[in-house]
Order: C-alpha cells, then sequence, then structure tokens
C-alpha cells in the first residue's frame, strides 16, 4: 500500500515537472536519444483495473487465462504474434525447423533479466526444462512432445522432439515461452509464485492479494525506447460494474474485459473511451458425446440446428459478438470457409433429426453453466431455443469453479456445458485440448482415429498454409460430427480515461500495454 | 472481591471462545469440503490432465484424508501460523493484517452513524407516540430497513462520487497512511452499511422508551413533579442503555457479515472480499483463517458486552 502511494506521488512529480519544463527533465532522467521522441513517449503511470487476482506470477506454477495481461508486463516469450491474425512472429527468439523433430532457437543477444543476469541459451534451456520437468509446472502437457533441449551455442538451443510438433512455436508465446531467471527460481526454491524476475518492459514491485500487482519500467529493456510506461499499478476488481465506475470516477485509466451489459454505460459517460474488438473466446455448449444422449451425432447436430446464433448474440450478448461457425473466428488465419453455412437456423431440421434419433416426444438433457447474470441470461436463451425444437433443458448453475470441476472432472456431471473457450495461441492447442483423447475439456475424454490422426498431423507440417488446409479438415471433422455448438465470439470491451493513449487490442482478447503511455 | 468475579467471568468467557472457534472452524471446512467443487482443478491450470490433477491433489496434501487436513490446520494455527493461500501462496496472516483494518473502519464507522442518528431520531420518536413526527420517522424507518444497502451504495456512489465528485467510488486507504484519505474511502461504504442500523436503533430505542415513559415509576417522577425532560434523559435514558447496548453489539457482528457485498460495490480488499474470493476457489486455508479471525471479534464484541451490561446495570454483577 506505501509503495501505491509513494507511486502516486511520484506521478504528480513528474506530471509537474513535465508541465513545468516540456519534458526535457525526464528526457535526462531517463537517458532517451532526443527530445522530439520524447515528447510522444511521454510515460506516466498506468492504472488498470484487472478483474481478477493472479493465480500466481510465477507462469509455470499458475493456471488462470486471467493472468496473461499481468504476467506480460513482466515476461517477454520467446515467440510473440500479430495482434491481428496471431500468426507467430519472432520474440525473445527466432525458431528454425532444421528437420521434422528438430527446432532451432536463436536467442536475441544482449537481453538480460531483471536482476541483471543474462538471458542466454543455458537460461532458455533451464526454463524450457523447468517448464516440462518440474512437479509444481502446470504447463509440462504444452511441452509433451519435446524429448531434449540442449544448448548449441552461447545463444542457440536445439530441441529435439519425440515427435513432430509444429506448434511448439506458438505454444512457446504461451506461458510455456515466458523467460524467468534461472537465478531467481533457483533462490527461490519451492517458493516461485510471488517474486517474479523475467525480461519483459516491466519489473515487479509488489503484490498484495486481492489488491494490487504494481510493475515498474525495466530501464535496461532490449527494445530500443520502449516501455513508454514508468510502470502500471493493476488494482483487482471483480466486480465489473464497480471497475468501470472506478474508471469514470477518474481513479483508474481502463477497464478491461468488461460485459456487454456495461456497453450502454460507457457510452453515456462522458470523457471515456470506448475499445470493442473481436477476440477468440468462444461461447460454445461443450458436449459429453462418451454417453447418452450426446453420443448420438443426431442429437447433436440437433442442438446445431436448434440454436439462433444472431438471436443468441443479439440478447445474450448485447450484440458484442460474432455469431460462431467454429471454434476460429473469421479472422483468424486457419478458420476454414467450408463451414460457415453448415448449421444455419432450422428448428425443423432439428426435429426431424432428433425423430430420426428416436426422440420423437423430445429428450431430457442436463446442462450446466454459472450463476452470475450474464450466463444466467445466455442460458435462459439456449434453454428456449433448444426447448422449441422438443429438449427437455435442465440447467444446473454455479461457481466457474464448481461447474466446471463437476463436468469436466471426474464427476462426470451434465451432459453439456455452456461456458466460454478463451483460445489458446495455436489451433492445435485449441482442437487437442478440447477434442483430443483423454483431454481435460472432451469431458468423454474419447476421439475418433480420424481426428486424432488430423490433429497429429495438424502438428507436423510446418508450412502454415498446408497447416490451415488441415486446421480446415478438423474443423469439419469437429463440426460435421457436431462434437460441440459453436455459440459466438466475445468481443473485447474496454473502458480507457481519455488520458490512457496507445492501447491496440489484439485477437487472443488479454490485453497487452507495450504501447500505451499516458497523455500529459 | 468485585473484581475477581469480573476476572473469573472474563476469563470463562475466553475459555469458552475456544471450544467455538473449534466449532466454527471445523464446520465451516466440512462444508468447504463437502459442496461439490475441487481447488485441485483450479491449481491444475487450464489445460490439466485428471493425472495432473491427481499430482497436484498429492503436492497439496488434498490428499490426505479429511480430518488429517484440518488437525494439521489446527495444529499450524495453535502455534500461530495461518499457514498459506492454497492459490497464490501469500501468508493468510498478512493477507489478513491488510484486509481486517479496512473491514472494520467501515463497520466501526456505521455503528458511529448508526448510534449518533439513530438516538436522537428514537427519543424524538418516543417523546410523543404516535404523533406526526414519530409516523413520519416510523415509516423512513421501515424504509431504511427495507432497501437494500447495496442498491443504496451504487446511488451513494452514483451522486456524491461521479455526478458531484466529492467522495472516491471505490477502493480503501489504510488510516496508516492517511486519517483523511482512509475516512474519504470509507464515509460512503458506511453510509450504506448504516443505513438500515440507523432505523434499527431508532427503532429499539423508541420502543424501550415508549414502554418506560408509560410505566409506573415514571408516572411517580412525574408526580415526584420532576420536569419531563430530566424524566427523559436522567432517568428513562438510563434505563433503555441496556436495550441499546444488545442492539448495537448484535448490529456490530450482523455489520461485518454485511460488508461482503459492500466491499464487492466498492472494490474494497477486506475481509468480505478476501473470503468471496477464497470460499469460491475452496482455498480452505484463507476462509479458515477469515473465520477463525470473525469468530475471534465476535466473541470479543460479546465479552465486552457483558462487562458493559455490569457497568449500566449492576444487577447483573450480582
Amino acid at each position: 500500500m506505501k509503495t501505491q502511494n509513494e507511486h502516486s506521488r511520484t506521478v504528480l512529480s513528474r506530471r509537474q515537472i513535465l508541465a513545468l519544463s516540456g519534458g526535457g527533465a525526464i528526457v535526462g532522467l531517463l537517458g532517451l536519444p532526443t527530445f522530439a521522441e520524447e515528447a510522444v513517449a511521454a510515460g506516466g503511470i498506468l492504472k488498470v483495473a484487472a478483474p481478477s487476482n493472479p493465480s500466481s506470477l510465477d507462469p509455470a506454477t499458475g493456471g488462470s487465462g486471467n493472468d496473461h495481461s499481468i504476467l506480460w508486463t513482466m515476461y517477454d516469450t520467446l515467440v510473440e504474434w500479430d495482434y491481428e491474425a496471431l500468426m507467430p512472429a519472432p520474440g525473445l527468439a527466432e525458431w528454425s525447423f532444421t528437420g521434422p523433430t528438430t527446432l532451432v532457437l536463436d536467442i536475441r543477444k544482449d537481453v538480460t533479466f531483471h536482476d541483471g543476469t543474462s538471458l542466454d541459451a543455458e537460461a532458455v534451456k533451464f526454463n524450457l526444462d523447468r517448464n516440462r520437468g518440474d512437479a509444481r509446472s502446470n504447463i509440462k502437457s504444452d511441452l509433451a512432445s519435446i524429448d531434449t533441449v540442449e544448448v548449441t551455442g552461447p545463444l542457440q538451443v536445439t530441441i529435439k522432439l519425440k515427435s513432430a510438433d509444429t506448434a511448439l512455436p506458438a505454444i512457446l508465446s504461451d506461458r510455456a515461452g515466458m523467460m524467468v531467471s534461472p537465478a531467481n527460481i533457483k533462490a527461490l526454491g519451492e517458493d516461485t509464485n510471488r517474486k517474479p524476475v523475467g525480461a519483459g518492459p516491466w519489473k515487479f514491485v509488489s503484490w498484495a492479494d486481492n489488491e494490487n500487482v504494481i510493475v515498474t519500467r525495466n530501464e535496461t529493456y532490449w527494445r530500443a525506447g520502449m516501455p513508454k510506461l514508468d510502470g502500471i499499478e493493476f488494482r483487482i476488481i471483480p466486480e465489473a460494474a464497480t471497475a468501470l465506475r472506478s474508471v469514470a470516477a477518474g481513479e483508474q485509466d481502463m477497464a478491461f474485459t468488461l460485459p456487454s451489459r456495461l456497453k450502454p454505460v460507457i457510452a453515456r459517460t462522458p470523457d471515456l473511451q470506448e475499445i470493442v474488438a473481436p477476440t477468440l473466446a468462444c461461447l460454445q455448449i461443450y458436449f459429453n458425446y462418451g454417453r447418452a444422449p450426446l453420443d448420438n451425432p443426431k442429437v447433436r447436430q440437433a442442438i446445431n440446428f436448434a440454436i439462433d446464433r444472431s438471436a443468441f448474440v443479439a440478447v445474450g450478448m448485447g450484440g458484442l459478438g460474432e455469431a460462431a461457425a467454429t471454434v476460429l473466428p473469421k479472422a483468424h488465419w486457419a478458420y476454414d470457409e467450408s463451414v460457415a453455412d453448415l448449421y444455419p437456423h432450422d428448428p425443423d431440421k432439428a426435429r426431424a433429426l432428433l425423430a430420426e434419433a428416436g426422440f420423437k416426444d423430445g429428450v431430457e438433457l442436463s446442462l450446466g453453466s454459472y450463476s452470475d447474470q450474464d450466463w444466467v441470461l445466455r442460458s435462459e436463451i439456449i434453454q428456449s431455443q433448444l426447448e422449441a425444437v422438443g429438449f427437455r433443458v435442465k440447467f444446473t448453475r454455479g461457481t466457474v469453479a464448481d461447474i466446471s470441476g463437476q463436468y469436466f472432472g471426474n464427476e462426470k456431471k451434465f451432459d453439456g456445458l455452456l461456458s466460454l473457450w478463451t483460445g489458446r495461441p495455436d489451433p492445435s492447442m485449441t482442437f487437442s485440448s478440447l477434442f483430443a483423447e483423454g483431454a481435460f475439456y472432451n469431458a468423454g475424454r474419447g476421439a475418433e482415429a480420424e481426428l486424432s490422426s488430423l490433429l497429429q498431423q495438424s502438428r507436423s507440417n510446418e508450412d502454415m498454409q498446408s497447416r490451415a488446409v488441415i486446421f480446415g479438415g478438423i474443423q469439419r471433422f469437429v463440426m460435421e460430427n457436431a462434437l460441440f455448438a459453436p455459440l459466438a465470439f466475445q468481443f473485447e470491451l474496454d473502458a480507457l480515461a481519455a488520458r490512457a493513449k496507445g492501447y491496440r487490442p489484439n485477437l487472443l482478447g488479454k490485453p497487452k500495454f507495450n504501447d500505451m503511455h499516458i497523455a500529459a | 472481591m468485585i473484581g475477581s468475579t469480573k476476572q473469573n467471568a472474563i476469563l470463562r468467557r475466553l475459555a469458552q471462545a475456544i471450544p467455538v472457534v473449534v466449532i466454527a472452524t471445523f464446520l465451516v471446512f466440512s462444508l468447504l469440503k463437502l459442496v461439490p467443487g475441487d481447488i485441485a482443478v483450479t491449481l491444475a491450470g487450464d489445460n490439466a490432465s485428471d493425472a495432473r490433477i491427481a499430482e497436484i491433489r498429492q503436492i497439496y496434501g488434498l490428499d490426505q484424508p479429511f480430518l488429517g487436513q484440518y488437525f494439521s490446520w489446527l495444529g499450524n494455527v495453535v502455534q500461530g501460523d495461518l499457514s498459506r493461500s492454497l492459490l497464490s501462496g501469500e501468508s493468510v496472516g498478512a493477507s489478513i493484517a491488510r484486509s481486517f483494518p479496512n473491514t472494520l473502519l467501515i463497520v466501526v464507522l456505521a455503528i458511529l452513524i448508526a448510534l449518533v442518528l439513530g438516538i436522537p431520531l428514537g427519543v424524538v420518536s418516543a417523546s410523543r407516540p404516535g404523533g406526526v413526527i414519530d409516523t413520519i420517522l416510523l415509516a423512513i424507518g421501515s424504509l431504511g430497513i427495507a432497501v437494500p444497502n447495496f442498491w443504496l451504495a451504487m446511488l451513494l456512489v452514483s451522486f456524491f462520487a461521479l455526478n458531484m465528485n466529492w467522495l472516491p467510488a471505490t477502493g480503501a486507504v489504510p488510516l496508516t497512511t492517511s486519517i483523511s484519505g482512509a475516512l474519504a474511502h470509507a464515509i460512503l461504504p458506511a453510509v450504506a452499511l448504516a443505513a438500515g442500523g440507523v432505523a434499527e436503533v431508532m427503532r429499539q430505542l423508541r420502543s424501550s422508551l415508549v414502554e418506560i415513559l408509560g410505566s409506573q415509576h415514571v408516572r411517580t417522577l412525574h408526580a415526584k413533579g420532576l420536569s419531563p425532560s430530566a424524566i427523559l434523559w436522567r432517568h428513562s435514558l438510563k434505563n433503555v442503555s441496556v436495550n441499546l447496548l444488545t442492539v448495537t453489539s448484535l448490529l456490530f457482528n450482523r455489520l461485518f457479515a454485511a460488508t461482503v457485498v459492500i466491499e464487492a460495490v466498492f472494490a474494497i480488499p477486506g475481509m468480505g472480499s478476501l473470503v468471496v474470493k477464497a470460499a469460491m476457489n475452496r482455498d480452505f486455508p484463507v476462509v479458515q483463517g477469515v473465520v477463525f479471525v470473525m469468530v475471534l471479534v465476535v466473541v470479543g464484541v460479546n465479552l465486552l458486552t457483558d462487562i458493559l451490561y455490569r457497568v449500566f446495570d449492576p444487577r447483573v454483577a450480582r
């Protein structure tokens, strides 16, 4: 708390200095090259309302998809992606496949961690070995295809794979590619959650559970002229309406991933910038096709025909969504057009399919979902649309932890789950997580041979165009067999104060703050 | 002699607190374990396999027998260690030390507001029961109890923070950092929390006062020639002070529970938000720690009430 106040004092004094000297004082402080550049890159402290307490600040031991926006401030990744289509791009390293099962990483030179130790081949090997071997690592399965990691030069690591895995570069843009300081981890032992040292644009200052996370500028960041912000203060505000109020009251500069119902509030609040952008996050009904009644493809197809997706977007998402035909949005590089018109809203067809499946008089269907306002509304819409074609739907609602645990875990409750898939950097991660044999998010756990082989192929080809063709095949298989019911992609909705400049949304829907600055 | 009885009574009360703490924390622990949901699934992260979840259970000792987990927690508590959050690894003692003052400030402020407004209003009401002012105050009082405090909270924020920009809309500042900042942040949540309390203090005071003012004892005082104000202030209020104490101590305990909602509306990092987040994720060391502290608070408040009873009503001591 004390630190936070010290920070706010810093903001004030910096602003005052800036007002007095037009930025000249800061140029001296930061040693930046020219006056003109500094005028654009006026720093400032960004205050962000974050929707949840991080599960951990150690990328290997954390588990929540909400952590990334905070983790990326402190950790750079080996691989990055472009914001618009999520195509992988070099980050801390450039990659090349020198053979089907050999991936070479050439590491950028002169990169150091926040503790001053250098980010070299040894450090990368340490990270990859830890992520795939440490008992506390939650990302072992992401790196399961790696056989050995060898240091083949001061700045070169050669990864030998058990089997071809061309998803690996994209996987290295996620948790598995966030480089932590080996010296720090060795010093911390088991207690790695709360003292992060990375090589990202900002350094860790403090984390008070359910209260705040504070980071400050990394003066030795490898990208010239970056970061622009002197620091970021995340205040953890789980209640979205409260987060928005804090921005409206000028207490925070930004609230992200707001629910669509707050859009009118943003619109009528003066001086707020509204950001709306497509994301990979897909609202969908997961199916447990390992048992009746959803083991019957006709029943699953009937559900897909019964859903009126445009009505769902209009009513259940306040219009802030894109109707989904598969688990990838249209903007994604691997989206396959041939699945676009597979399931138009056709209640008659749905009834006919149910009758063919032997359920002429309808069938019971138990679904799980969550108990907050937005999910209750959505589940009511789905219930009415499914009941219109003969399903007798029973929804059970609870917290995310409860219901998801009951559905995906060993209890195997409910025939399906109305929920959200937040997306992954590489489509093969998405498809394997959702549909591969034994995968956690595949509640039935089974997979047909044809799908398994397609999933395998998607990882054994490194050319992006041919991978896109294979992903097309996977999407057709998944949708023709109706392994789930995609509903819609959620748009990102953020509210920013007028002084917060330079924010660029990305398709993953998890904000990065790298280009931002606070207007003086 | 009286001193030692008092001490004995206090010691007895403190001793009674021990089984209360054990039973309360055990009940909460059982509830957390019995309801569906599993922290191992949360801990295992997004891509967890069944095997990984089993591994997590083993790493965090979640595969230990139910009673074993409880008693290992209790054993640590006896040694002064509230252990750590399973999720974030923060020490529970540190979380509570940071959150508790925020919650306590709001509750104490709310109690003060309830008393400062409730007592005079109750006296005014009782001085002419059935009169115009009494009727109006009764109506407002009913409204005060009926209005949900989170709704009132949002109205308060909307006007005082967003429209007029007089007070902060969210957050909390510790008293140790800035007294004025702490009060500015706490005042709106305290008012929202106090609304029902004002009405309750007022109505309870009114009904006890009306009863006393109609008693034979007061008729005697009138007959003795005492002025009505002397009867009210010197004799009657003293008589209702015990009732007021009961109401206040019950209110205090209840307002602690009510902060769960108010803290969410104002994004105050207090005990309420701490326990909600922990309970949702089945982070039982944190829930247990909060319950433990709350039980101590309730027992402490009750103890203080008992002592004050003896001050206000010497008959209790006999």
